[in-house]
């Protein structure tokens, strides 16, 4: 009796009564490098099963004792168990088993329930039960958004991707997803998370493969985003992973760092053109401007200058008429008083030399001398004192 | 007590039993029954199952998509451009039986080692293959040879009751030592770019200046154009005007103009006249009576 006793306990430490079983568990795990990475769920085991009913024998053995304890001092009957207890024993097996049994779901997740290892129905948020041993519940968080950062350099990946043109271009993305089958995601795939994220980056490499260098550094960002998560999806829905990639946010897409000032230089270029094309913009501005203004000084002066002109003429013609309507009245007085009036302001603001007949005459012997480069001169400085 | 003591451990015995000879198989898995190492059943449903307590073992192996990543490797495609390729293969067992003969006990680490052994030379032989270029890979031709290399492995594990579900590539770069002239010749590129930039933005520059000063010259000298023939025109209405006037009497508009022209002429006291006083404007500069 003590042997097969010590032999239980002995069983339940080692995880099971069986060696046997104890043996194919062994092999499940050098199996399966998996299970352990298993995100949330556990493989409900046979082994763990026994462990369970195994830990509730000794429960109640051990309850048994304690009692048996307990009631030496007291009554010394040391008889069998009392109905009381036995009950409370059943409630308080009950009440655990109730509590095993229910579990909560949170809005944002979803429960699958297991029959005896077998898909038999989805949780919905709040409380559900699943009654233990027989079904089995596992969590999953169905609408929060997971996301995937790829291209940053961890874990060998430095997000150095060739292009078509044999260009290096220097990629960061982040996969935002969720679950839209948690079945699926719960069965089909055994590592969800690695999927993604290396179905990510391979469907990014091609994406960017079959691309050239400048229009994915420029304008083809969304598009480049749009065609690798359909790639991403499609890959994720041919696996039947019960995966939903929400988005794909591209990072970055830049040169990569070795050359990325040669980029700085050519955005420099770019705008030093353009700096050019605004500077000779510039001078073709103020030069036309000038032009028409020139334009139009040369045009208004040459009116003015037509102005001027007839007008003078008018003024002068009218003059003259009016001199000679005046003038056929008594042609002769008029002739006369005409030029001596002319004469006069001639003469009177000249200088004069009169060489009468007497001295220059023909008959005369005189020789008169006229020192012209004198008169000349004086004449000369008498003007430039009075400048 | 002892009565009691016996039952606990009799019940304890025939639960025993019960749990040793059914065994539950999840939907993540499927299991072998072994009797004494030798394969007696199969059980791919998920559910309860039964077997014979004590001298039957159960091995369950995962049933759904697993992962394998190779390590990177240089390839050789055609060209003789050296590529450095890493890919990826979701795979899962089709066949547990032919899995396990194909194994043994090693499980799924012995499979990820043969596979991997298959996947390797599998991916070399695709892209190394003929008209399999570095620019066939880096194109869309890409998902083709996935798709090859897919097709291919799936062919060569199918003896080890693995099915290959897919392969894809991840990094196709280049090796180390050629990323350095790549580099430079990406910067090659720029400074090419840059300067074709710079040069196109002079020549812009000349261009609209050359245009600016050449609509200068147009706009200018079509001014002086239209201003010299309005000068014309004032002249000609000046001619006109003056010739309508002065035409009157011709021999008085000599005699008048001649006058004033003498006024201008000899304005200010800058000139000097030697004459002799016997013009009609002398008459009486000498007597009263004149000449």
């Amino acid at each position: 009796m003590k042997i097969f006793k010590g032999r239980n306990l002995m069983a339940s430490n080692n995880g099971g009564p069986w060696g046997s079983d104890g043996n194919g568990g062994d092999e499940k795990d050098s199996g399966g490098p998996e299970s352990p990475v298993n995100s949330g769920g556990q493989i409900p085991e046979i082994d763990e099963l026994m462990k369970k009913g195994q830990e509730q024998l000794r429960l109640l053995m051990g309850g048994r004792g304690g009692k048996k304890n307990g009631a030496g001092g007291g009554n010394g009957s040391g008889g069998g168990l009392s109905k009381g207890s036995i009950g409370l024993i059943a409630l308080g097996a009950a009440a655990l088993w109730l509590f095993t049994s229910l579990y909560t779901v949170k809005p944002e997740e979803q429960s699958v329930e297991l029959f005896l290892g077998k898909f038999s129905a989805i949780g919905g948020p709040g409380l559900n039960f699943a009654p233990w041993p027989i079904v089995k519940a596992e969590v999953i968080p169905v609408t929060r958004e997971q996301t995937e950062d790829i291209g940053l350099g961890g874990r060998g990946d430095s997000g150095l991707m060739l292009t078509t043109d044999e260009n290096i271009v220097d990629i960061d993305f982040q996969v935002v997803w969720n679950i839209n089958d948690p079945a699926k995601y719960l069965f089909n795939l055994a590592e969800p998370r690695s999927t993604i994220r290396a179905v990510s980056e391979s469907a990014m490499r091609e994406v960017i493969a079959r691309s050239e260098l400048a229009p994915i550094l420029n304008r083809d960002r969304q598009v480049i985003a749009d065609t690798a998560l359909k790639l991403i999806q499609d890959t994720m829905d041919q696996y039947e992973s019960g995966v939903n990639i929400v988005r794909l946010n591209l990072d970055k897409a830049d040169p990569p760092l070795e050359v990325i000032d040669s980029f700085r230089e050519v955005q420099a270029a770019e705008q030093e053109r353009d700096n050019f094309e605004r500077q000779a913009d510039a001078y073709a501005y103020t030069v036309l401007a000038g032009a028409r203004g020139e334009a139009s000084q040369l045009l208004e002066q040459s009116e003015g200058y037509r102005a001027q002109v007839v007008n003078g003429a008018i003024g002068e013609a009218s003059r003259f008429s009016a001199v000679l309507e005046e003038y056929k009245k008594a042609p002769d007085v008029t002739r006369k008083r005409l030029y001596i009036e002319a004469m006069e302001g001639v003469f009177g603001s000249m200088n004069k030399i009169l060489l009468d007949d007497a001295v220059s005459g023909q008959n005369s012997n005189v020789v008169p001398y006229l020192p012209l480069n004198e008169l000349t001169n004086s004449l000369g400085k008498k003007l430039g004192e009075s400048n | 007590m002892n009565k009691g003591l016996f039952f606990s451990i009799f019940s304890g015995g025939i639960l025993a039993l019960i749990l040793s000879s059914v065994f539950i198989v999840d939907e993540r898995e499927t299991a072998l029954v072994l009797q004494f190492g030798q394969i007696k059943s199969v059980k791919e449903d998920p559910g309860l199952a039964f077997k014979l307590p004590f001298i039957q073992e159960v091995v369950k192996y995962d049933a759904r998509i697993l992962a394998l990543d190779t390590v990177p490797t240089e390839v050789t495609p055609s060209d003789d451009r050296r590529l450095v390729v890493d890919a990826f293969a979701r795979y899962k067992i089709s066949d547990v039986v032919q899995f396990r003969q194909a194994v043994g006990v090693g499980g799924l680490r012995a499979a990820e080692d043969r596979l991997e052994g298959i996947l390797n030379p599998v991916i070399r032989e695709v892209l190394g293959s003929e008209g399999v270029t570095s620019n066939t890979i880096l194109s869309a031709d890409r998902a083709e040879l996935m798709a090859r290399i897919t097709r291919r492995a799936r062919t060569l594990a199918l003896p080890l009751g693995l099915e290959v579900v897919d392969v894809k590539l991840k990094q196709t770069n280049l090796p180390e030592q050629n990323l350095a002239a790549t580099f430079s010749r990406m910067r090659a590129e720029r400074e090419r770019e840059a300067a074709d930039e710079i040069a196109r933005g002079k020549e812009a520059a000349q261009r609209l200046r050359a245009q600016a000063d050449r609509t200068v010259v147009e706009i200018v000298s079509e001014a002086t154009r239209k201003s010299e023939i309005v000068r014309g025109e004032a002249d000609a209405e000046t001619n006109a005007i003056f010739a309508k006037a002065f035409g009157v009497d011709p021999e008085f508009f000599n005699f008048y103009r001649s006058l004033n022209a003498y006024k201008i002429a000899f304005n200010g006291n800058n000139s000097t006249m030697v004459v002799r006083p016997d013009s009609e404007f002398f008459n009486y500069f000498k007597s009263d009576s004149g000449n």
